[in-house]
């Protein structure tokens, strides 16, 4: 028994950095733009599509093809962005965000990539990507490690401190904390806010990408992945949705909790847990566990 | 301004109930389905409306109301053997009751954070459908009898639109003696600024309650009307699909007004039918058609055909007046330059 | 004889700053009542406390003779105390009309559609006179159907004062009623005082234009961090030299 709580904690661990990706690319949106983006799952779907026929028609390899993937939603978040979300929160920096618009383009996202996903004949049905390693796993005294399971807590600890160096010494980086700071002196400072506010989007669809390679050998990917985003949401929130660092740990709370509801109480009560664990940390702790306090507008 | 709807607003409710009528004769069961569909959407998004376009509560549970509508009158209808006209308000009445309970805490969040409170509620709803079995069978749904009104027998889509109709109506004319309230105006006024209300001496709390119980009743009395017309339900009917559908039909439409929801409603309930009748491969572009209107509709319509076509109306209007002082000054100063040339 | 507003001994701190310490001041009825002091000394947060859009830590706001501090926010303005905001805060989506009536919220009574057809057009008819009166009395009548937010600046201010004053308040807090306004409409602003005060409104006025405080009040206390530095008659709190430092002092150089 204890074995199999313990192999559910540690493959929960692995599932939670996935998780974590995801709700890092969520609130690096939502801390700059104050726009939830409801699309991210698609992002994270398509990217693995992408990869997926990078890996089968262009037949590159691995590395490759995680990057021809990174690259093209970077391109794609962008996109979006600058004709979109441009149009419709123009003066995002100047006044309070309209949070209606921003959430039914976001929404509307969602729906076009995976229609879009939908009529491409190969989708049809679920397909899986190749493992990246065919390493045996490694065996700790009865919990088995995947070699996959091993490159993604790598590549999620890498990811971290990529962000982190950016937001820290990078010019953009800098100026991007600064807005998340305070939008409106940034705005009048002269920064290029709707340069930025690209790169952001940019950032954010690449890293979906990232966590859809990753993720997408340990499931079937269908047009539907993107319902995983879910999971990411209530990671994010529990996170406190504007901190970095509570994303990777929200993310852990996550895959762990799912895995323990699994083993403990029910697997058809898997699906539920993210919204219940949204209500129950929205009611009781809305600035969730590293958030800033939510206040009303000052007066 | 205030005071009871005119005249002019409730005979076209009259309309409708004859129209529906007289075509209830004369259309085929098929354009009746869609007819009695699109009326079912118009309350749907009107219930919808209240939250977000008149109190400004971006809310998304509202597809949960709907669907404990359609439980609730099923099963009062079949295990306890209620009457529809009794089941149908009480099930109206218990999704009220549960909005009513969701709004406590509800309005202690604000923008996306209520967003996704809500949404995850609905999700929590769907759940329990689907895994409660005892009550709503689970992923295998719940067949729905045809019932009977008053001696009435409803059993098809032909039976049963006169009826959509009648309650269609009268949701109508209580969303408009609605309208003219005060309540409407302290759902604006708590849309527009919470500060002002409340400085203005308006419990906005209150206000967010019953705007939370007002909608989800409309959301219970649609599931009514489901089940008018349907003989089958399953959990998928709480499904985000549902959501994002209602959505699409109040922001192509138009929040904030009657007419837009209506619009909107008939708008976009129509495409699946429409798509239906082309060749069988467009259905599967649905979603990416849905996708496509709602990113384009807040792109360049955010207020929805109905705001896109009170702004051109006013904006025709303001045109028009500037002409006429235009000309009324040209003839001024003309009449200014021949009384100085003739004196 | 005792004051109409009582703020006894309040304090009120964001984290480790104290916006407002230990303030105390009185402010008898039918009198204009200036509050100054330099931009973050707390004069704002001295309203949210009587509004109670903020609690103080300490302290006690009392208003003819009862304490207010026990009394949800909506409830402020069923008492008698009507405010505006600094950071104009208006129902844009809605006219110049309908941001009067919600204005009157506090004492229209509230009604749902059932009441008789009759009673409830008389209760919004009078309602509607009330407003147009306050609408000509703010001098906005010509814009009645107009979209608040439509409105330029100056007469935006002018409608955050008239939503105000339709709640027939005895108490009118107003926060910068001026700031940013050309100077034919602070005169506007000064008249429109004048008659209120003739009416025997009370009001607290928190201002920077020096010109239309020290016209219109009767009485000045300035706050400069949190703190009461001078009270008292115009002429004498422009003579005093803590004041110039604090307050006039940094003006002069700037
Ligand atoms: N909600 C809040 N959270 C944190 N700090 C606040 C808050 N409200 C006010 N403060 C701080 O309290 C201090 C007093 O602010 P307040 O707005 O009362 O000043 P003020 O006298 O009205 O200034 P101004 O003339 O600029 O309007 C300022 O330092 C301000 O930054
Ligand atoms: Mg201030």
């Amino acid at each position: 028994m204890s074995t199999i709580i313990v192999q559910a904690v540690v493959s929960g661990i692995v599932t939670g950095c996935i998780y974590a990706l995801v709700a890092l690319s969520l609130v690096i949106i939502f801390k700059t733009t104050d726009v939830v983006n409801f699309g991210g799952g698609e992002f994270v779907m398509v990217g693995s599509f992408l990869a997926l026929f990078a890996l089968v028609y262009l037949g590159v390899g691995y590395a490759l093809a995680l990057l021809l993937a990174a690259v093209a939603m970077f391109a794609l978040g962008v996109t979006f962005d600058a004709v979109t979300m441009n149009r419709i929160g123009g003066r995002l920096y100047t006044r309070q965000t309209e949070l209606v618009p921003t959430i039914v383009a976001t929404i509307g996202l969602s729906y076009l990539l995976k229609g879009i996903v939908r009529v491409v004949p190969y989708t049809e049905e679920p397909r899986r990507i190749p493992p990246l390693f065919n390493a045996p796993p490694i065996f700790v005294g009865d919990v088995v490690i995947q070699a996959q399971d091993v490159v993604i807590v790598v590549a999620t600890t890498l990811i971290m401190i990529g962000l982190w160096a950016f937001f820290r010494f990078t010019m953009a980086g800098r100026a991007l904390r600064a807005i998340s700071q305070n939008a409106r002196a940034a705005c009048l400072s002269g920064m290029p806010v709707r340069t930025l506010r690209m790169v952001v989007w940019g950032l954010s669809a690449g890293i979906a990408a990232v966590a859809g390679v990753l993720f997408a050998p340990k499931l079937l990917i269908t047009p539907d992945s993107g319902t995983l985003v879910m999971f990411a949401f209530a990671a994010a929130i529990v996170g406190g949705f504007t901190s970095l660092p509570g994303c990777v740990v929200g993310g852990i709370v996550l895959g762990v909790t799912q895995n323990l509801v699994g083993v403990l109480i029910a697997p058809q009560a898997i699906s539920v847990t993210p919204f219940f664990i949204i209500m129950v940390v929205l009611l009781l702790r809305p600035q969730g566990l590293f958030g800033d306090a939510i206040a009303l507008k000052k007066v | 301004m205030f005071g009871s709807p005119t005249l002019r607003q409730l005979a076209p409710l009259l309309a409708l109930v004859l129209g529906a009528l007289a075509l209830q004769q004369l259309l085929p069961q098929y354009f009746l389905y869609v007819g009695n569909l699109l009326m079912m959407y118009v309350i749907l998004v009107i219930g919808l409306d209240l939250l977000i376009g008149w109190s400004g509560q971006f809310a998304f549970a509202h597809i949960a109301f709907f669907g404990i509508g359609i439980y609730a009158t099923t099963i009062l209808g079949t295990r306890y053997d209620l009457p529809f006209l009794i089941a149908m308000p009480v099930a109206a009445m218990l999704a009220g009751a549960v909005g009513f309970l969701i709004a406590f805490p509800a309005t202690r969040l604000r923008a996306v954070y209520l967003a996704l409170a809500t949404f995850a509620f609905a999700e929590c709803a769907q759940w329990v459908a689907r895994t409660w079995d005892s009550v709503t069978k689970g992923a295998d749904g719940l067949q729905i009898p045809p019932t009977s009104i008053l001696g009435y027998a409803v059993g098809n889509d032909q039976h049963a639109f006169p009826v959509v109709a009648i309650i269609l109506a009268l949701v109508l004319a209580a969303t408009l003696y609605l309208q003219r309230s005060r309540f409407a105006r302290s759902m604006s006024a708590i849309r527009e600024s919470e500060h002002v209300a409340s400085a203005s001496g308006i419990d906005v709390k209150r206000v967010k309650i019953l705007s939370f119980t007002l909608s989800a009743i409309y959301a219970g009395v649609a599931g009514g009307v489901y089940t008018l017309f349907n003989s089958f339900v399953n959990p998928d009917i709480l499904g985000v699909a549902q959501l994002v559908l209602v959505l699409t039909m109040l922001v192509v439409g138009g929040s904030g007004s009657i007419a837009g929801c209506v619009l909107g409603a008939v708008l976009i309930g129509i495409l699946p039918e429409v798509l239906r009748a082309a060749p069988r491969s467009m259905l599967v572009w649905q979603e990416f058609f849905y996708g496509l209107i709602l990113v384009l509709a807040i792109m360049f319509m955010p207020r929805g055909f109905f705001g896109a076509w009170q702004a051109w109306r006013d904006r025709a209007r303001h045109a028009a007046d500037k002409r006429d002082a235009q000309a009324s000054q040209d003839t001024r100063l003309r009449a200014k330059a021949s009384t100085e040339a003739s004196s | 004889m005792s004051a109409l507003l009582s703020i006894d001994g309040i304090t009120v701190r964001f984290g480790g700053l104290v916006a407002v310490d230990n303030f105390s001041m009185d402010v008898e009825e039918g009198r204009i009542h200036a509050l100054i002091g330099p931009n973050g000394a707390g004069k704002s947060t001295v309203f949210n406390c009587i509004s109670r859009f903020t609690t103080p830590a300490a302290g006690d706001v009392r208003f003819a003779g009862e304490s207010l501090l026990a009394d949800p926010q909506y409830a402020i303005a069923k008492r008698g105390v009507a405010r505006t905001f600094q950071n104009i805060e208006l129902l844009q989506r809605l006219t110049v009309l309908e941001n009067v009536l919600v204005g009157m919220s506090s004492r229209v009574p509230g009604y749902f559609p059932l009441l008789p057809g009759a009673r409830r057009r008389r209760i919004e008819r009078e309602a509607v006179d009330a407003a147009d009166e306050v609408l000509a009395l703010t001098g906005l009548t010509g814009y009645r159907d107009t979209l608040a937010g439509d409105l330029d600046f100056g007469h935006q201010k002018l409608l955050d004062v008239a939503r105000a004053l339709s709640a027939k308040p005895r108490l009118l807090l107003l926060d910068e009623p001026a700031a940013g306004l050309r100077n034919r409409e602070i005169a506007q602003v000064d008249k429109l005082l004048g008659e209120l005060t003739a009416r025997g409104m009370t009001i607290v006025l928190v201002e920077h234009v020096m010109q239309l405080v020290m016209s219109v009040a009767q009485k000045i206390t300035v706050l400069s961090f949190g703190r009461k530095i001078a009270e008292g008659a115009p002429a004498e709190v422009r003579a005093n030299p803590e004041v110039i430092e604090a307050y006039l002092g940094k003006r002069a150089h700037a």
